[in-house]
């Protein structure tokens, strides 16, 4: 069943920005504009989506400044911080609201700067994306966001066998997937050998099993299932599910089975009254390569202990028979925290239009998004198909 | 109020690894809750935690944050039911015996510190 529509997307190059975050916000915005056929007249509302700005920029109630910098002030601005999920959780709850008929139309998307644009380095980022790790129980450990990956990736190899060389083969097809985005953080290709041969960061993962630190935005328009035929291109939000896990890392059970993305997965595909062997493809949080790996088998493309081996034969390469992230993901888009979520509703959005160039996948009919946050605590998993 | 992190850290200060314990279901956790989030109970009872334990996961930061010097090696360590997260001694691996062995306050704030055996 349809819940909403987007029928306008659009988001700036993931990379390095000098502009502030309204501004960069801006670009996307104003381009989800003009996708849609809109101006700020028709615009409801605004779900926004900005992790850190605080701490990064000095930058706090972002959503007036952003609306106000895009024709929308006046309307209901809302801003939403769930670590790495942010956008993905705005867009959730912009799909709620003009589902349930409180708005019509409405702006969402997202911003984050992250590199050294921001004037911090990489120790002091380092320190602030740790924040989202639990405050009392895990700082004070020194533990960072690639260590917490490192610790759910490690058990997962312990248990399942999954090796170094099998998570290079997902930094090695997301890159190669980046050279045919003209968005991506990193345009070119990557060897086994230059991933295993990089610096370690948190073992297993080398520096080139890590996204990067990215500038970015995006944005996409939603309005009400009855709105969209209205609108030129409109593709379907057929299914958003959203879980919470226990934190910290500790009390998880099976922390490598990351169980938010687990329900959140089955929600949006019974809403959607579909499964995950009807994706065509998925667009997952590879914040780190053994990250997709664990999404892989998270939202059904792999059984259990498969996605290592799965990302090795090449099934979840664009010709493969599960294709993941073709956007580059994160890996080799980038990740500019509060933009990725909605960055990948734009990916599935280009994609089920037909209109992403030689990174087309054929045919795609549906498709599927997962965005975590913290230790894979928040995840939003969305459901997406070319209307019927 | 059960266990409260400022008791926690005390106790940690002190030499004493506290967990907390379900009276209603029996679940254990390394670190306070207000309620049980196997069953929804608020009758959390504080209780020590083993000192000798298993090493459940791990890894070792190359880089790291601001007020920390590294390498190091962070890791969760079983501990009978409960898990705590922890800096850890030895080089040691999954599956490895661990001792709990003091705390570090390298940031200004209390972790503890679990050895190989």
């Amino acid at each position: 069943m349809t819940r909403a529509s987007v029928v306008g997307a659009d988001m700036t190059t993931f990379g390095v920005h000098e502009s502030t975050l309204s501004e960069l916000f801006a670009e996307a915005a104003l381009g989800a504009y003009d996708d849609a056929g809109v101006g700020p007249d028709e615009i409801d509302a605004l779900y926004f989506g900005n992790a850190m700005g605080g701490q990064t920029e000095n930058d706090t109630h972002l959503a007036p400044a952003v609306a106000s910098q895009v024709g929308l002030a006046g309307v209901p601005c809302q801003r939403y911080e769930d670590a790495c999920a942010t956008s993905a959780n705005a867009f959730k709850n912009a799909v709620e609201a003009v589902e349930a008929g409180i708005h019509d139309t409405v702006l969402v998307g997202g911003v984050e700067r992250c590199t050294p644009e921001t004037g911090l380095g990489t120790g002091e980022m380092t320190r602030i994306f740790a924040s989202a790790s639990d405050r009392h129980y895990e700082q004070p450990t020194g533990l960072t966001f690639p260590g917490v990956f490192a610790l759910l990736t490690k058990r997962h190899m312990h248990e399942h066998g999954t090796t170094e060389e099998q998570l290079a083969h997902v930094a090695v097809k997301n890159h190669a997937n980046g050279t045919r985005n003209p968005n991506a953080h990193f345009g070119k290709e990557t060897t086994v050998e230059e991933v295993l041969d990089s610096p370690i960061v948190a073992d297993p993962f080398h520096l080139m099993d890590c996204c990067p630190f990215s500038d970015g935005a995006s944005a996409v328009i939603v309005t009400s299932d009855d709105r969209a035929d209205s609108f030129d291109d409109p593709v379907d939000v057929s299914g958003v599910g959203h879980a919470t896990d226990v934190v910290p890392l500790s009390a998880k059970p099976v922390p490598h089975a990351t169980q938010a993305a687990r329900d959140a997965a089955a929600q949006a595909y019974e809403q959607a009254g579909t499964s995950a062997d009807e994706m065509a493809f998925a667009e997952v949080h590879d914040c780190f390569t053994g990250a997709e790996v664990m999404a892989s088998e998270a939202i059904g493309f792999f059984e259990d202990g498969e996605g290592g081996p799965a990302a090795a034969e090449g099934r979840s390469s664009m010709d493969g028979d599960r294709p993941i992230n073709p956007s580059g993901g994160l890996k080799a888009k980038g990740h500019p925290i509060g933009a990725t979520g909605t960055a990948q509703i734009v990916e599935l959005a280009e994609q089920l239009r037909g209109d992403t160039g030689e990174r087309q996948i054929d045919g795609a009919e549906k498709a599927v998004a997962h965005n975590l946050g913290g230790d894979a605590a928040t995840t939003v998993v969305s459901v997406m198909e070319v209307r019927g | 109020m059960s266990l409260t992190h400022d008791d926690w850290t005390t106790a940690l200060e002190n030499g004493d690894l506290l967990g907390v314990r379900c009276s209603d279901c029996g679940a254990t956790y390394g670190t306070p809750f207000a309620v049980c989030n196997d069953c929804g109970g608020r009758d959390l009872e504080t209780t020590e935690l083993p000192e000798e334990g298993e090493i459940y996961t791990e890894t070792t930061v190359q880089v790291p944050p601001t007020g920390f010097e590294g390498p190091y090696q962070v890791g969760t360590v079983q501990l009978d039911g409960a898990r705590v997260t922890a800096r850890l001694e030895g080089d040691v691996e999954i599956g490895d015996r661990v001792v709990f062995d003091g705390a570090i306050d390298e940031s200004g704030d209390i972790a503890p510190v679990f050895r190989a055996e």
